[in-house]
């Protein structure tokens, strides 16, 4: 399943739908501030209900429009069955070597910066976190593209100063260009 | 004449060499951000907002708007060298752009794009001159019930056109916003909604950092995602950097008309500059002596969607300035801006701040200059940073995503919104949400919240003033025309009844 699909797109229209409930429910349960006596047109609730609703309405028409998609998807597919058009089909598609290595480069590239972000970042210096996501970050993607150990070397160890100059230089500008209280 | 004047005493106010200074550094640096791909116009402001804290007043607004117009601009030269435009908005460039580097004629190509750029901010900045004060004027007479239907238009019009084949999904992403927007303190009892328990939560959803989140983040998984893009060979033995006037006099009609158009689409709620581009390319080709060459490496087809996407730039800043509704995603995050300096955008702008409008015009002008000469002069330096490695820029750009956002309140509650803002906005990029209409949502939640309720509190519990005010009426016809035509039952209706006209009326001649 891709994310531009029929199939992601009724998932997550079941995921709206829950969402655009859960907006209506709290809208409808919130406080209305009665004891304030305030109109009873202007509870706090009353948008966050219609925006629910709304909500619910869209991810329905969205379910419908995914359901007839899939749909339209699969008789296309049974047509182009034939020997001829699969092989033309089969051309067009990426390789599925790049398309892995495409997803590992992402996977690491995502977990690795929240892990820096979330984690990292207060747990130690801001210089040195972001030093160390540098250097990692630079090491790791051009790790493939180095052949013999002398170029792995030359990577890590311009990583390493590319990660510390980088990370002083950030750090300096914003504590003492914007006198900011670093994390 | 008023106007002039005061255009000239803004000019001799902000013409300082500190001033200058600011405008060379920005603009240079929004072109890098744009031309290089993965980094977008919102995220180099979005960015910069961030390192603008320090400076006064005029100078933070120069340096955003300066990065604002440079990124757009920029974009063109990732579309033009390697067919991906580096910013959303020069999508329509690379269409005839990247077929005449092929040819040999990069060089040239960037030139045209470069005095495009420039010439269509010039056209915007006129319009917003004109259009911005009697605008502002007319605002005020605006009273909850408008600015409820003001709210509910940008966000219909914004889902409609960027929401693509599918406006469904425009309105959901808008949806979204104005749900974010929900979240903290409301603004008429001051209850607090949907903070789970979190006090960081009762102020609500920064828009900086969810902005660098959506802008700034996802782009940088994006471009990890993407397999790496190639230089073309930039210049030719025919190549020149310097637009011949003949061209452009050929053009005058098509640059003029891109001018206005883009203008005019930057005035709509939440649209941008990559609608701007395409409408005027549409136009122009429509009406073109040499449309067979549009696609192929047509000049006055790229000269239009260059011209196109800088005007809206000026155009978005009309309702951004006067009404605090922004055209465009990078307009959105001027107004956070804005705020942060002390100018509350709005219908009171000409009454409270009046000369602030022709500041703006002249903060432009400074940055178009600074485009042309930039653009016309340093080619071969832009070629240059089209090769930085991804993964040299790519680690600092996040570094800047994480810090920046945190320096703004110094809590590490904003790097969580960054990253949560960061990985949905990613994913929902995927699945061809855009991004524009939810942006558009966080800003107008509570306008659109506030006004509602204070309407039905005005009228007492009443909706008929909702639909029976004149202006009121206008926006609700607008509205419901927009989502009628966004229905494809209703929209296949109409094209069958306007061919069936068409076709009457041929019969009718031929028999006359």
């Amino acid at each position: 399943m891709t994310l531009d699909s029929a199939t992601a797109d009724r998932w997550t229209s079941i995921v709206l739908f829950a969402v655009g409930l859960a907006m209506l429910v709290g809208g409808y349960t919130m406080d209305r501030l009665e004891i304030r006596q305030i109109h009873p047109a202007s509870i706090p609730g009353l948008v966050p209900m219609i925006l629910g609703l709304a909500m619910m309405l869209c991810a329905a028409l969205l379910f419908v429009s995914a359901r007839a998609a899939h749909t339209a998807s699969k008789a296309h597919l049974a047509n182009a069955a034939s020997p001829s058009t699969a092989t033309q089909h089969s051309d067009k598609t990426e390789p599925n070597s790049r398309r892995t290595t495409s997803n590992r480069d992402l996977f690491f590239a995502a977990s690795y910066s929240v892990v820096y972000a979330l984690a990292l970042v207060g747990s130690l210096p801001f210089a040195q976190a972001t030093a160390i996501y540098i250097a990692v970050f630079y090491t790791h993607f051009t790790w493939q593209s180095a052949s013999t150990t002398t170029d792995h070397l030359k990577r890590v160890a311009f990583g390493i100063g590319f990660g510390i100059i980088g990370a002083y230089a950030i750090a300096s500008l914003f504590q003492y260009g914007f006198l900011v209280r670093l994390p | 004449m008023d106007g002039l004047l005061a255009l000239g005493q803004a000019f001799q106010q902000m013409a300082t060499s500190q001033m200058l200074f600011h405008v060379m550094w920005a603009t240079l640096l929004g072109i890098f951000v744009g031309s290089l791909p993965g980094l977008t116009a919102t995220m180099g402001v979005a960015l910069l907002t961030t390192l603008t804290y320090t400076l006064d007043r005029d100078a933070a607004i120069t340096v955003l708007i300066c990065m604002y117009v440079g990124a757009i601009y920029g974009g063109s030269r990732s579309a033009i060298l390697l067919n991906i435009p580096g910013t959303p908005a020069s999508a329509a460039t690379a269409l005839d752009g990247y077929p005449l580097a092929q040819s040999g004629r990069a060089g040239y190509a960037m030139a045209l794009a470069t005095a495009g750029s420039a010439i269509g901010t010039l056209v915007g900045i006129l319009l917003l001159v004109m259009l911005a004060p009697p605008l502002a004027e007319a605002a005020l007479n605006f009273g909850s019930f408008e600015f409820f239907w003001l709210a509910v238009f940008g966000i219909v019009i914004s889902g409609q056109l960027t929401g693509g084949i599918s406006p469904l999904k425009g309105y959901i992403a808008g949806l979204i916003g104005l749900m974010v927007a929900m979240i903290g303190s409301e603004g008429i009892h001051a209850h607090i909604r949907f903070n789970f328990d979190m006090p960081e939560l009762n102020g609500g959803i920064g828009l900086i950092p969810a902005m660098v989140g959506a802008f700034g983040f996802a782009e940088v998984l994006t471009v990890m995602w993407r397999a790496k893009a190639k230089v073309v060979n930039a210049t030719g033995e025919r190549d020149r950097i310097l637009p011949k006037l003949v061209d452009l006099w050929r053009y005058k009609f098509t640059i003029a008309r891109s001018g206005v158009i883009g203008t005019l689409v930057g005035i709509i709620p939440g649209v941008g500059e990559d609608i701007g581009a395409w409408a005027s390319y549409a136009a122009a080709r429509r009406s073109s002596k040499e449309r067979d060459e549009f696609g192929k490496g047509s000049y006055e087809g790229l000269t239009a969607a260059e011209t196109g996407n800088s005007a809206v730039v000026p155009g978005a800043l009309i309702p951004a300035l006067t009404l605090a509704v922004p055209g465009s995603a990078p307009a959105a995050v001027l107004i956070a801006a804005l705020f942060i300096h002390g100018v509350r955008p709005g219908p009171m702008i000409m009454i409270e701040q009046p000369d602030f409008i022709y500041s703006v015009a002249v903060m432009l002008i400074f940055a178009t200059i600074a485009i042309a000469v930039f653009g016309l002069f340093l080619t071969r330096v832009f070629v240059l940073v089209l090769k930085v490695p991804r993964e040299i820029l790519m680690p600092l750009v996040f570094t800047l995503c994480v810090i920046g956002p945190y320096a703004l309140t110094q809590r590490t509650f904003e790097i969580w919104v960054m990253v949560v803002f960061g990985l949905v906005g990613f994913v929902l990029r995927q699945m061809n949400y855009p991004m524009a209409p939810l942006v558009l949502g966080i800003i107008l939640g509570a306008l659109l919240d506030k006004s509602l309720r204070r309407g039905l509190t005005l009228s007492d519990g009443d909706l008929t003033p909702f639909f029976t005010r004149p202006i009121s009426a206008v926006f609700v016809v607008i509205i419901v025309i927009s989502i009628a035509i966004g229905i494809p039952a209703v929209r296949n209706a109409i094209s069958r009844t306007l061919d069936r006209l068409l076709k009457r009326e041929a019969e009718r001649s031929a028999d006359g």
